[in-house]
């Protein structure tokens, strides 16, 4: 029981994550990409590929898989996103940063293969640590330290409030002379590092899988929606109360229904409360 | 119908065929390309005429597959019984999702419409005794005469061309007009008063029951289903063949689904590439042309045939208004 | 069929702000009543209350006897209440004509099945609506461009199509949200023309407009807002010459 809480909270740390780079994706564009998860799985595949493949010590692995990661959001703003915000078409979005997950998961399939493969050690550590283990505390640690870094941030750099006067009125920004299109593709990059970082921090747990980053996105949202749309706080009680219950649903039932469980969940939370647990009601979903 | 011999000549020469198809696999291709089409022509009201952009109708195609498989292959009932059950199913499970989903905001609805295609994925492997795990399930044939090649190919068009009809009926009449109005503004349709939850849900269920048809025919053509025939990316396909075929269309659509189930089959470097090149259509058709690649062709008409747009000033016609109120209040 | 409709000491609040206090207003079959005031003084509110988009926080909206204030908006059409708006709102793929359709939506008795089925009432009200339309739209002055995409379209044109696709949906009141915005003076004079017909067929109709010439000249009674207060209501005649309304709105 004990060690299905352990790696719930782990798994949920995860999906945390994913909802962080949703944030910090939204704050800018407004827009949900599709692509959240898609940032994770880079981290995890490139972090494995730099230590095993190129065999990279530890630290150039992971500056390695925050560039890639990075790199993508950069991607992301290019293709996805920069050209189809001018347009009024508000579904637009969806379909290009759909079309581009799908490209890069495919990608990574034909380059990497469909097979999860393992990841490296990333600290000494003996392998009988059981639930001491590195692979449940560091996604949980690098979670957390990405949502106090956000608030510290938002509150105390000069990007930062750009990015929270992009997020309360991109108009009134603009009009104030803020650069609104290079602070989004700044956002972009942060939230693809962020998401680069912390797939590389789970790799361990969720081994280098193509993928991973459907799930991710799926499981981020759910942790999005439920903890409310746009607070960092609610990103990681959402992931954490997403992870810890379908591990405990898993302990129960079996693992055979965990997507179930985790949609029944959102489900619940949209009906009782549509704006998430942390989420303000005059903010409007999309 | 504006070229009636263009569409005589289509279908004379989609009935006749497997006479003149070159093999067996061609034949085999034009049914696979008819059951993707059965579902997708519902699924077009959905995603081209409502704008409600589901990716997950592979769990309904998965439903009506399983559903046929279960009751006409495990229970042995009647094929014809049991294709008219996994429609009846497409329609149920396409209530049961889109009741709660079609009130969200749009990526919400994708989400939800993600999920419902992996919750499908997880309990074909959980309810293995239902069906078959990950081992899966054979798919018994229709009775004779339609256990040949043709004779299914038959049985598909004459299935295809009935969907076709009823969704070609919604959207030239009211219904079509009203579900394009919730598509492009909401506000508008509440002004003249559409019911836009009623609408979307009514096209959603028709989607759904056109998935489990499709789902129960596209089951007989494979002959053996496992959860790995019904992966997410082939739901990101039906949804590709929409957009790229351009929304508010039947005809741009279809084409898309001939040609995008076409092309990978018949030249292997595609195939390779697979969900890649689907994506990268997706992309450069969002980018380039987000009205299809059917408006590719009016442009070209355009040019061949420029249209001049004269300008005329307005000038109202009192006795004619009048008329026209007055016969409105009677 | 004298009934009216009626705003019935309204009081509608944002947040901390209040849009409108307590006004009322009254719109009678077979006139055309104006509604003015300097931008923010709640005129697009009150139209929005009248049509169903926001519902009061005090008093109520009446079609007669019959209380609307709680009536969602979709079952304004029905009741006979139609609008326009002030940014025009049509579906730019459509034809002008199937524009214009849409308005008529509340006489779709068919249900999407009989639709798919393509059973004869359904095809048979299609049919109806359609000649009604076509009728309207040559009535209005858009009868050269029938078939042309709403995209492509002049403004001028969209503000008729979206009057006419008011009338397609045979209203007794018509609430339109700044229509002379962007016309010409010809232009403007034509939908004089065609806001008094609807007036004779005996329609009430509310304009809320900023051309005060216009407003004077055509409406019956006129209705200013302030700050979200009613400050006069009666003639064109005696609005103008108010103190009150040339303070705060026409100017010296």
């Amino acid at each position: 029981m004990l060690s299905a809480l352990i790696a719930g909270l782990a798994t949920g740390a995860l999906y945390a994550a994913a909802a962080l780079v949703y944030n910090v994706m939204f704050s800018t564009s407004k827009v949900l990409s599709v692509t959240a998860g898609h940032t994770a799985m880079l981290g995890g595949v490139f972090g494995a590929w730099f230590m095993q493949v190129l065999g990279l010590p530890v630290p150039l692995a992971l500056i390695g898989s925050v560039v890639v990661g990075g790199a993508f959001g950069l991607l992301t703003d290019i293709v996805a996103i920069r050209r189809v915000l001018a347009r009024s078409d508000e579904h637009l979005w969806l379909l290009s940063t759909l079309a581009l997950a799908t490209m890069v998961q495919q990608a990574i399939a034909l380059w990497w293969g469909t097979e999860p493969r393992p990841f490296p050690r990333v600290i000494p550590q003996d392998f009988g640590a059981g639930l001491l283990d590195q692979k449940y505390w560091l996604p949980v640690i690098v979670a957390i330290g990405l949502a106090i870094g956000l608030e510290v941030f938002y509150r105390r750099t000069l990007y930062g409030k750009l990015f929270v006067a992009m997020s309360e009125d991109i108009f009134a920004a603009r009009a104030r002379g803020i650069p609104t299109d290079r602070i989004r593709m700044l956002s972009y990059v942060m939230a693809g590092a962020m998401g680069g970082l912390a797939g590389f921090a789970a790799g361990q747990l969720t081994f280098a899988y193509f993928a991973l980053g459907l799930t991710l996105t799926l499981n981020g949202f759910i942790a999005l929606a439920v903890g409310g749309l746009g607070s960092n706080v609610g990103a990681l009680v959402g992931g954490a109360a997403l992870g810890i219950l379908s591990s405990i649903a898993t302990y129960y039932v079996g693992g055979e229904f965990q997507q179930t469980i985790s949609v029944g969940l959102l489900m619940v939370v949209l009906l009782l409360k549509p704006e998430g647990l942390f989420g303000t009601r005059n903010v409007r979903p999309v | 119908m504006k070229h009636p011999l263009a569409f005589a000549a289509a279908a004379a020469a989609l009935a006749t065929l497997p006479f003149w198809a070159g093999d067996q696999y061609q034949l085999h291709l034009a049914a696979l390309i008819g059951a993707y089409w059965i579902l997708i022509a519902g699924l077009n009201l959905v995603v081209g005429f409502s704008g409600q952009l589901s990716v997950g109708h592979v769990g309904l195609l998965a439903i009506g597959a399983y559903g046929f498989a279960i009751v006409a292959g495990t229970h042995g009932v009647d094929p014809w019984i049991a294709l008219a059950a996994s429609g009846a199913l497409g329609a149920l499970c396409g209530f049961l999702l889109g009741l709660p989903s079609l009130r969200l905001p749009g990526f919400y609805f994708a989400m939800a419409t993600l999920a419902f295609a992996l919750i499908v994925t997880e309990l074909v492997l959980a309810l293995d005794g239902l069906t078959g795990g990950g081992l899966g399930l054979s798919v018994p044939t229709f009775p004779e005469p339609f256990d040949t090649p043709a004779g299914n190919y038959w049985l598909i068009l004459a299935v295809a061309s009935l969907v076709t009809l009823l969704t070609w009926n919604v959207a030239r009449l009211m219904w079509g007009r009203g579900l394009i109005c919730v598509r492009d503004s909401v506000v508008t349709a509440q002004a003249v008063g559409i019911p836009v939850l009623h609408a979307k849900l009514a096209a959603f269920v028709f989607s759904g029951l056109t998935a489990g048809l499709g789902g129960a025919l596209f089951a007989v053509i494979q002959s053996y289903i496992t959860p790995d025939t019904f992966l997410f990316e082939l739901g990101m396909f039906f949804f590709v063949c929409i957009i790229i075929g351009g929304r508010g269309s039947i005809l741009g659509p279809f084409l898309g689904t001939v040609v995008l189930t076409a092309l990978p089959e018949l030249s292997a470097p595609l195939a390779k590439l697979g969900n890649f090149f689907y994506g990268l259509l997706l992309l450069l058709v969002v980018l380039l042309l987000p009205e299809g690649i059917g408006r590719l062709f009016q442009i070209a008409m355009e040019r061949l045939r420029p249209r001049r747009i004269e300008s005329m000033p307005i000038a109202p016609h009192p006795q004619r208004l009048t008329d026209a109120i007055k016969a409105g209040q009677r | 069929m004298s009934a009216a409709l009626q705003a019935e000491r309204i009081t509608k609040r944002f947040g901390g702000v209040t849009a409108l206090s307590e006004v009322s207003l009254e719109l009678l079959p077979g006139e055309v009543h104006g509604l003015i005031g300097p931008n923010g003084s709640g005129k697009t509110t009150l139209l929005n209350l009248l049509s169903g988009y926001y519902r009061p926080d005090q008093g109520r909206i009446l079609l007669g006897s019959e209380d609307l204030s709680r009536r969602p908006v979709q079952e304004r059409p029905r009741l006979g209440v139609a609008r326009t708006f002030q940014k025009p709102r049509l579906l730019p793929s459509l034809s002008v004509l199937e524009n214009a359709m849409i308005g008529g939506w509340r006489d779709t008795r068919s249900g999407f099945v009989a639709s798919a089925l393509a059973l004869a009432g359904a095809r048979r009200e299609d049919r109806a609506l359609r000649t009604r339309s076509i009728d309207l739209l040559q009535g209005v002055g858009l009868g050269h461009v029938i078939d042309r995409r709403a995209n492509l379209l002049e403004h001028a044109e969209q503000r008729f199509l979206e009057i006419a696709r008011g009338l397609t949906g045979r209203p007794r009141f018509i609430l339109l949200d700044e229509p002379a915005g962007g016309l010409t003076s010809t232009e403007i004079g034509h939908l004089g023309t065609v806001i008094r017909i609807m007036r004779d067929c005996g329609i009430g109709v509310l304009l809320v407009e900023h051309h005060t010439d216009f407003v004077f000249r055509i409406c019956d009674r006129v209705t200013t807002l302030d700050l979200g207060r009613m400050i006069r209501h009666g003639t064109p005649a005696e609005v103008r010459a108010d103190p009150e309304v040339i303070r705060v709105y026409l100017g010296a």
